[in-house]
């Protein structure tokens, strides 16, 4: 059994805004064991994004509350970390992609320099000029290597400066500018771009939305995460060129098998890349277990009408269902489950009680994860039409 | 997409090349505001002076309004600026005071950038806290202060407790070496003369600190908008999740962002600045065209009309270039400005 790369218990985040106090995130909890992709599917507004950057606690705080929970992050609860020692979890540990390309890149640097900065700070990272978390190994090896992750209370609590200066000078000495190009370069072909020597000096608005997103993924691969959170990447690209970036990161996340929290909106999207899947409604996680056991018998009935509104090419005669009602409000949610008002299989108890909010113990990489629903009548939910 | 050298040629000469009609606009609105009366105003231009001087004067006048815009134009393009009302000509006087009012704006400038911008960075990143709030009250102490009182402030009350001079360019007269520039620190270096660098350095700082108080509002306002505008996109987290520390991601990433539309200030704060010399320079006695300004327009006695014109045109000049400056520095700020 491996320690997991991240667990997250019972987080909870508010937005707290003059319009009210906004639940985006309510007491989710899940695991991402090393080299597994975990998906979240979810309306539009139900907390995704919340969910993603709370986890390097990305979020502006205010109007972000962490109210409760714990974000643990190889060892270490990120939630008590202080700002100032973020920036050692962010980069060699956690990496993002952003869902939106035309502005994830900084438009004033050219392409060469802020993905040259990435792999800078990882190089001064390897070579203990920096504080970090202890580089992980290089993202095609994942799978291959054991993982030997340190405690990262160990290493926040590192020096800034380890070893003495004359090592720190031979370590710097070693890496030369062309190192770094050529690093970049890689990076860029490893993305599928087949002449990055060209666009190493362009400017980001210089580039399509597609080949943006594509040096986001090289950027934040470059730094060789432990986790990668890709919050919905294909969402904001034209559907042809979404299905090529998709297309890419299915490649990616097979060749580099690394740990992943893959973010969408589309459960086909996230069926295809994922191995365990969670499903979030209303700022909770109704649902969470391996993708094919979700997709063959969803035991919440919200995750039931998702999977009925996917257009199937077999069924194209099928009219498309969709789901009553709307997505509460995230400052008034209803009483008992969020579910109820839209939910077919609701009782009494579901408009008092909410269902408790399911717990993911343990998994592993070798068994299959354990399936959950926060439904007070899960075991009806697979009767239903 | 144009973006090498020879373009950016091209684009400060186009922007150069705007600034002309601008300025002949600007000289042209001076003239008719200062020439075109119903009623003969040489009696009041000249009240002490001869016969002669004045049957000269009213000879100009009794033109046409464009032979005698004609008349003033190619003289001003020829360097003749007028005379003041004892005889001294104008022009020689204004090259020699320029210099030392460019060196006091540039100095306030200075101040304002490495403190104004800054500030505007610390107000935006704890909006709406207490540090927020503080900057907010310093910048608009700044702002509502009017420029004598501030001035007068600082030169009675504050010089002496921080111990720096509170009038003109050095503690001697007539420095040991040859005012090249006529800017005192620049002068001073150039003559590698050390405590004399220093003697100006602290004589500048009273008036340039008080100029650089009173707009500093300007640029940090605008920076604190700016940046508040920047700090929520994408690429700001995309930084912080290289692992980049929060004072490179925002001064760094957000910042250079930021200052794109920060540039605009410029030209509006340079006119703040030059008519703010006005002031500054009488009461700190600095030898530039603020202060003759001040005397021309009767501070000291007789009014020197002619000198009046002298430093408004000057003025104006001002803050025309700054604007070409700001423009030029915007379109070199943002690389998704073309130059061509
Ligand atoms: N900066 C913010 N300030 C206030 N409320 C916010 C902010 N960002 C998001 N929210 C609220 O949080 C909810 C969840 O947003 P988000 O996490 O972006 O959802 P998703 O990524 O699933 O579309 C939204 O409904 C919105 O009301
Ligand atoms: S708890 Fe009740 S309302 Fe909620 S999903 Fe289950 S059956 Fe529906
Ligand atoms: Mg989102």
């Amino acid at each position: 059994m491996t320690t997991p790369v991240l667990s997250v218990e019972n987080l909870s985040v508010d937005y707290e805004v003059g319009a009210g106090v906004f639940h985006a995130v309510s007491d989710i909890s899940l695991v991402i064991p090393p080299g597994r992709v975990v998906g979240i599917v979810g309306e539009t507004g139900c907390g995704k994004s919340t969910l993603a950057q709370a986890i390097p606690r990305l979020l502006p705080e205010p109007p972000a509350r962490i109210r409760s929970g714990k974000v643990i992050f190889q060892g270490t609860d990120l939630v008590p970390v202080p700002k100032a020692k973020l920036p050692m979890v962010r980069g060699t540990g956690i990496g993002m992609i952003f869902q939106e390309p035309l502005n994830s890149l900084n438009p004033a640097f050219r392409i060469y320099d802020q993905i040259a900065e990435a792999v800078q700070m990882r190089h001064w990272r390897e070579d203990g000029i920096l504080p970090s978390f202890h580089p992980g190994p290089a993202p095609f090896d994942y799978s291959r290597r054991p993982i030997t992750m340190p405690s990262t209370a160990d290493v926040l609590s590192r020096p800034v400066m380890p070893g003495t200066a004359k090592d720190v000078m031979a370590a710097r000495r070693v890496r030369t500018r062309t190192d770094l190009r050529d690093e970049v370069l890689d990076y860029l072909r490893l993305v599928r771009i087949n002449d990055p020597e060209t666009i190493l000096s362009l400017y980001p608005h210089e580039l399509s939305g597609g080949m943006r997103q594509r040096i986001m993924i090289a950027m934040a691969l470059s730094a060789k995460p432990a986790l990668l959170i890709a919050d919905e990447p294909t969402s904001a690209l034209d559907v042809t060129i979404q299905a090529q970036v998709l297309t890419l990161m299915k490649e990616l996340i097979d060749e580099v098998s690394a740990s992943i929290l893959y973010i969408s909106h589309d459960l086909g999207v996230v069926a295809e890349t994922a191995d365990d899947l969670g499903v979030m409604y209303a700022g909770r996680l109704v649902e969470f277990g391996p993708v094919a056991e979700i997709f063959q018998t969803p035991r919440h009935p919200y995750t039931k009408s998702l999977l009925r509104s996917i257009p199937t090419r077999y069924k194209s005669d099928w009219p498309m269902p969709t789901i009553p009602g709307s997505v509460p409000n995230l400052s008034q949610l209803p009483a008992g489950c969020r579910f109820h008002p839209r939910c077919s299989l609701a009782r009494p108890v579901c408009t008092q009680e909410p269902p408790p909010a399911l717990r993911v113990i343990e998994t592993t990489v070798g068994a299959t994860t354990s399936h959950h629903a926060a439904c007070h009548y899960a075991e009806e939910v697979p009767g239903l039409p | 997409m144009g973006r090498n050298l020879e373009d950016l040629l091209i684009f400060i000469g186009k922007r150069f090349l705007q600034l002309l009609p601008v300025l002949f606009g600007i000289i042209l609105l001076m003239f008719l505001v200062t020439h075109v009366f119903p009623l003969n105003p040489c009696p009041r231009w000249y009240p002490k002076a001869s016969q002669q001087v004045l049957a000269n004067c009213e000879a100009q006048f009794s033109q046409p309004v464009l032979t005698q815009f004609w008349t003033y134009f190619t003289k001003l393009l020829a360097g003749n600026w007028g005379a003041s009302q004892f005889g001294q000509p104008v022009y020689p006087v204004i090259t020699e005071r320029f210099p030392a009012t460019l060196e006091l704006v540039l100095a306030s400038m200075f101040l304002m950038i490495f403190i104004g911008i800054p500030l505007g960075v610390i107000g935006a990143q704890y909006a709406g806290r207490w540090a927020d709030h503080l900057v907010r009250v310093l910048y608009l102490s700044g702002w509502s202060i009017p420029t004598y009182v501030g001035a007068i402030v600082a030169a009675v009350f504050l010089a002496p407790v921080v111990g720096l001079p509170a009038g003109h360019e050095y503690s001697t007269t007539s420095p040991p070496f040859a005012q090249v520039t006529h800017m005192s620190v620049v002068d001073a270096i150039l003559a590698g003369n050390f405590p004399y660098t220093v003697d100006a350095l602290e004589h500048l700082i009273l008036p340039a600190g008080v100029l650089a108080f009173i707009e500093m509002g300007n640029a940090t306002r605008m920076t604190r908008s700016a940046m508040l505008e920047v700090m929520p996109l994408e690429y700001v987290k995309s930084a912080r999740m290289k692992g980049l520390s929060n004072f490179i991601v925002m001064y760094k990433h957000a910042l250079r962002n930021a200052l794109i539309t920060a540039t605009t200030v410029l030209g509006v704060t340079a006119g703040g600045l030059l008519a703010g010399t006005v002031v500054i320079e009488e009461v700190f006695s600095w030898p530039g065209i603020g202060a003759y300004a001040f005397a021309a327009l009767g501070g000291g006695g007789e009014p020197n009309f002619d000198g009046a014109i002298a430093v408004v045109i000057v003025f104006a000049l001002g803050v025309v270039i700054a604007n070409l400056i700001a423009d030029i520095l915007y379109g070199v700020l943002d690389p998704r400005v073309d130059w061509r």
